[in-house]
């Protein structure tokens, strides 16, 4: 042990391949890389070159925590899941997370994160306690889903084991499957529960006793207790008079609400406990969000359960994969899978609410199919629909692909008013989230758009269909403070102030990291707006200080966002050194986008937003011309081996 | 004979009448989210480091399983057997009464980890609400003192974001 506060200390190395266990030094990273995926993407940086495949021994898995993790700071309980995406296309370094109590858990066990590298020469898990680390057989646990694998698993090493597991998904290398844990919480995005399957670890169990120190105890509950009353308001979105009906008319006294561990935000989850199903008699899930139109709560139920307990990204297949297949019928490319018709409406899809309601037969077959690879067709759609794209219907599909998938990447859009259901703001709001999709290697709404998105649909006065709380003179005055630009909030739909979208796409990014890094949740940690304040401005120095709380390194809200930064930076290195990204894939991206958004009806015109990409790029400190770091931007986060790296590669930004 | 039964004197009616009267941590399971941030926070407060394994109150939950959360914290009874146990078993208890709360609480300087309270509680071994740690060689006994140095009242009430935790004072509570 050593005498941090905060972190752990012990970072835990695994090689499947050689059978070995060892330990990595946590000072060795921080506070440099702050925890998480700042640490991974150190590791990464230094350990993974390029060339890997997503499914070979030699990517590297992180499953990694941060300094609050395991505290009661909001999001406590989650943990990060990083490394090459194979659901990505091309696959790149990207990453994922989940809620639940897995992440608090290793924590107790004594623990930083895991790096998994290598291959086992049969199906195994990891067994993790207070210090300590096994590799054991997982022969009896292989084939069974999630479910079946974490009540094995309990039963082996006690009811308190909190288990992470891919499931028949994962197994059988489904470009979509999902790392998951408990009923309901899961690394969805990325297909990292076929990294796991391609290394032949079956599942990670851990159970600890020893507790996280602190450094200023007293301050830290002064922290959390304070945040716990900003949360408060306005309500949390989640609990719309649909939702509660299903709790109370379908589920009744077989529903109960439950969230993530370790949280003190009032966002609303819930459990399903032994619900009717469409085709089976009871299902159990917390995994009920996240999940396009079904025609009946019991379909809904079942699928989200089957999901979860097969460790398949739900996401992708009902925002994505099913509307595709509809598409596909609309354009005559198919019509039935396993005799059961391909719902679809009259209407040629356009957007999500186009899509048709599917039954739970369907959604029972087609799941079926995917995680177990049935036949061409579910041999093709596990590996997601952009995958699939390539091999079925001689390839005439993939131009479908185009309003659901940002440079067919193979992650929806979301939260960007281009394709999807929710938080949609009309133009000029929607440019911030479509530059972040531009510069990242995942759907960024899981860490850095949603609360950029979420505060303009929920306190600003006018943004799209609704009205918020707040003035435009407030508004105004939080975001100069907050951005550094009072034009964050203006509605004119303009192009003009390209800094006005370009400076809130980089504070939530560089939050982003933070949270993905301390590790927190989004939701509380990265608000801007605020009901209870005088100025209506919330607490941004919140996470400042909760890490200097908890770790003893009296940080700043400016040195913490810089360490936000220097985590971005590092992942951007990654992403242009080992999987070539620059100016050339970021524009690809934004012509994919030049579409009517849904909300509006605009189109993204690549001419005037060339000029605002290039405003991003300079407030980022990285060359216009090839969106490449420079040096100076890069030596003054601190990472002049970065740019020493890059220009050894020939990708330092000029300037 | 039960062990439980052994230790604890039978209290005077007069006695039994003189002890305060305690506040208490009311529970609703269907309240409950399980999030476990009152284990935390008071093993925060309490214990200057976060961990479950030091918490006052337990939270014991199964997402595989039908039923509410079991939430386990000590009901501060009127006829409180493990302040007898102690006090029948050393002349000095360790178990006090807090002149404020009412809360049962051990002082920790006086434990002698005999465990004669934990024995002697109804709740155990069931649904243990009086739990032990490791202070040097001892396993000294720790529980729910409604954190009664706190002005604002138990902790776990105040971070409770399902509101499924309510703090009763001794003279709210029914008789």
């Amino acid at each position: 042990m050593t005498d941090m506060y905060g972190w752990t200390g012990r970072i835990l190395r695994v090689d499947l391949s050689q059978g070995k266990v060892s330990t990595i030094d946590t000072a060795a990273y921080v506070p440099r890389f702050i925890g998480g995926l700042g640490v991974a993407a150190k590791i990464a940086w230094d350990e993974l070159r390029p060339g890997v495949d997503a499914l070979s021994p030699e990517n590297m898995l992180f499953i990694v925590v941060g300094p609050l993790t395991g505290t009661l700071a909001s999001g406590g309980g989650r943990v990060v899941v990083a490394g090459i995406a194979p659901q990505q296309r091309p696959s790149v370094f990207s990453r994922s997370g989940m809620g639940g109590h897995w992440g608090a858990e290793l924590k107790y066990a004594g623990f930083d994160g895991i790096v998994v590298q290598g291959k086992a020469e049969k199906p195994v898990y990891l067994w993790v306690h207070d210090g300590e680390a096994e590799i054991r057989d997982a022969a009896e646990l292989w084939g069974t889903g999630t479910y079946g694998t974490t009540s094995s698993l309990r039963a082996t090493h006690g009811p308190k084991t909190r288990v992470i597991s891919c499931g028949q998904a994962g197994e059988r290398l489904s470009r979509i499957a999902c790392v998951q844990t408990e009923t309901g919480n899961a690394a969805g995005q990325g297909g990292f529960g076929a990294v796991m399957g391609s290394k032949n670890l079956k599942a990670i169990a851990v159970r600890g006793t020893l507790g996280v120190r602190v450094a200023d105890p007293q301050r830290l509950l002064d922290l959390c207790l304070h945040a716990s009353r900003e949360g408060q308001s306005p309500p949390p979105p989640e609990e719309t008079p649909r939702r509660r009906g299903w709790w109370n008319q379908e589920a009744g006294p077989n529903f109960r609400r439950r969230k993530c561990g370790f949280c003190i935000t009032p966002c609303s989850d819930g459990l399903f406990m032994n619900v009717p199903g469409e085709t089976v008699p009871g299902v159990h899930t917390a995994a009920w969000q996240c999940w396009g139109y079904s025609t009946s709560f019991r379909a809904h139920v079942e699928a989200r359960a089957m999901t979860a307990d097969f460790g398949l990204n739900g996401w992708e297949v009902s925002y994505g994969m099913i509307p595709w297949l509809q598409m596909c019928r609309q354009h005559g490319l198919i019509d039935k899978l396993d005799g059961l018709e391909i719902p679809i409406t009259e209407k040629l899809i356009e957007n999500l609410e186009d899509v048709a309601p599917v039954s739970g037969a369907f959604l029972n077959m087609l799941l079926h199919k995917i995680a177990f690879r049935e036949g061409e067709i579910g041999d093709a759609l596990a590996d997601g629909s952009c995958y699939a794209a390539e091999k079925l219907f001689g390839g005439k599909g993939a131009p479908l692909l185009d309003h659901i998938y940002p440079r067919r990447f193979g992650q929806t859009n979301h939260w960007n008013a281009h394709w999807g259901t929710g938080g949609s703001p009309y133009f000029p709001f929607w440019l911030v989230p479509v530059l972040q999709w531009v510069v990242d290697s995942r759907d960024p709404a899981s860490d850095s758009t949603h609360q950029f998105t979420e505060h303009v649909l929920r306190y600003l006065p006018e943004h799209g269909s609704e009205r918020g709380p707040l003035t435009f003179e407030q508004a105004r005055a939080v975001c100069e403070k907050v951005y550094g630009t009072p034009y964050a909030c203006d509605p004119t739909p303009t192009y003009d102030h390209p800094e006005a979208r370009a400076l809130p796409a980089i504070f939530h990014h560089n939050r982003g990291m933070l949270v993905e890094s301390l590790v927190l949740c989004d939701r509380e940690q990265t608000r801007v707006f605020s009901m209870l304040t005088e100025d209506r401005k919330a607490d941004t120095a919140l996470m400042s200080r909760l890490f200097s709380a908890g770790t003893g390194y009296e940080t700043s809200e400016r040195e913490l966002d810089l360490g936000g930064e220097r985590v971005f930076n590092l992942l951007r290195a990654i992403d242009i050194r080992n999987h070539g990204r620059g100016r050339e894939a970021d524009w690809q991206v934004a012509q994919s986008l030049a579409y009517p958004a849904f909300t509006d009806g605009v189109v993204l015109d690549l001419e005037q937003f060339a000029p605002m990409l290039n405003k991003y790029y300079e407030l980022r400190g990285w060359d216009p011309a090839t969106g490449w770091p420079t040096r100076a931007r890069l030596e003054a986060l601190e990472l002049s081996e970065v740019a020493d790296g890059l220009e050894a590669v020939g990708k330092l930004g000029k300037g | 004979m039960p062990e439980n039964a052994s230790i604890a004197p039978q209290p005077s009616q007069a006695a039994l009448l003189e002890l305060q009267r305690s506040g208490v941590v009311q529970v609703d399971p269907k309240l409950c989210l399980a999030c476990r941030e009152c284990e935390v926070a008071c093993s925060l407060f309490h214990e200057l480091e976060c961990n479950p394994e030091l918490s006052r109150i337990r939270i014991d939950s199964n997402d595989f399983a039908q039923g509410l959360p079991d939430i386990r914290v000590c009901k501060q009874c009127d006829w409180p057997a493990c302040y007898y146990a102690c006090l029948g078993k050393w002349g000095e208890p360790a178990i006090l009464i807090d002149p404020r709360t009412g809360a049962r609480y051990v002082d920790e300087s006086l434990c002698r980890a005999c465990g004669a309270c934990a024995r002697a509680c109804p709740l155990t071994p069931e649904r243990p609400v009086i739990f032990d740690k490791k202070v040097g060689k001892k396993r000294i006994r720790f529980k729910c003192d409604l954190c009664k140095d706190r002005p604002e009242g138990p902790l776990c009430v105040e971070v409770c974001p399902g509101k499924a935790l309510t703090f009763i004072p001794a003279e709210e509570r029914r008789k």
